[in-house]
C-alpha cells in the first residue's frame, strides 16, 4: 500500500499557542527549572546550618549578581508553576472548565506571577 | 512492585496531595521568614529546632521528592522515546533526587542533634 501524502504541520514553534496552552507549558517548563534547582537548594540548605560563618557565606553568596539572577528565574518559576497549579487544582474541581473563565484563569496566572516577579526583582535589587 | 512504578490513579493524587501540602508550607515558610525578628544563623538554626518546624520540613522535603519524581517522570515519558535513553534519564532523576533528599534529611538531622 502506497503511504498517502497527507499534509503534517506540527511545528509547535508556528503554531500560535492559545494563552491556555502557553500557561500549561510554562507549567512544564518552570516544573524542570524548580527540579534542576533542587540540588542547589539542597546544597544552600546543608551549608546553611553548619554553622554562623557558612550562614553568612550563603546570604552573601545569594547577593551576588549571577546568583540573584538565578534567584529571580527560580521565584519566577516558583510563582508559575504554584498559581498554574493552584489553576489546575481548581479544573480538576470543574471550575474554570469553560472557554471564556479557563482564557481570564491563564490571565490572572500570568498577572499574579508578574507581580510576584516585579516585587522580589525590587526587593532584590533595591 | 507497583508502589515504585506508581500506575493508575496513585501518581494523579500523590501530585495533587504533595502540591498542597508544598503550598501550604511555603506559605508558613514565608510567614515566619516575614516575622522573623532577624535574618541570622542562631534565629535560623531556633526556627528549625522547634519541633513542628523540622518535622513538616522534613515532610515537605518528602513532597518535594515524590512530587518532582511524578512531574519528571511525566516529563520524560512524553518526550523521551528511545527506552535505553528513557532509562538513563530517569535513573539520573531519582539519584538527583534522593542524593538531593538524603543531603537535606542530614543537614535537619543535624539541626536537631547540634
Amino acid at each position: 500500500m502506497r503511504a498517502r501524502q497527507r499534509p503534517v504541520y506540527l511545528n509547535l514553534f508556528q503554531i500560535r499557542q492559545p494563552i491556555t496552552a502557553m500557561v500549561s507549558l510554562a507549567h512544564r517548563v518552570s516544573g524542570v527549572l524548580l527540579f534542576l534547582a533542587i540540588p542547589y537548594a539542597a546544597y544552600l540548605l546543608g551549608l546553611s546550618v553548619t554553622s554562623s560563618e557558612a550562614f553568612t557565606s550563603v546570604i552573601g553568596l545569594l547577593q551576588q549578581p549571577w546568583p540573584k539572577l538565578l534567584g529571580l528565574a527560580v521565584i519566577w518559576g516558583l510563582a508559575h508553576h504554584l498559581f498554574a497549579g493552584i489553576r489546575f487544582l481548581l479544573i480538576d474541581a470543574d471550575i474554570g472548565v469553560q472557554k471564556p473563565s479557563a482564557i481570564l484563569g491563564a490571565w490572572l496566572v500570568i498577572v499574579a506571577e508578574i507581580i510576584v516577579v516585579a516585587v522580589s526583582g525590587v526587593g532584590f535589587w533595591l | 512492585m507497583s508502589t515504585f512504578v506508581l500506575e493508575g490513579l496513585r501518581p494523579w493524587v500523590i501530585q495533587r496531595v504533595s502540591a498542597v501540602y508544598i503550598a501550604l508550607f511555603l506559605l508558613y515558610l514565608l510567614y515566619s521568614a516575614v516575622t522573623a525578628h532577624s535574618v541570622d544563623f542562631d534565629t535560623w538554626r531556633g526556627w528549625l529546632f522547634q519541633p513542628l518546624n523540622s518535622v513538616s520540613m522534613a515532610l515537605f522535603v518528602l513532597a518535594i521528592l515524590f512530587h518532582a519524581w511524578i512531574g519528571m517522570r511525566d516529563v520524560v515519558l512524553d518526550y523521551v522515546h528511545n527506552i535505553m535513553l528513557r532509562i538513563l534519564v530517569l535513573a539520573l532523576i531519582i539519584g538527583t533526587l534522593l542524593g538531593s533528599g538524603l543531603w537535606a534529611f542530614r543537614a535537619l538531622l543535624l539541626t536537631v542533634t547540634g
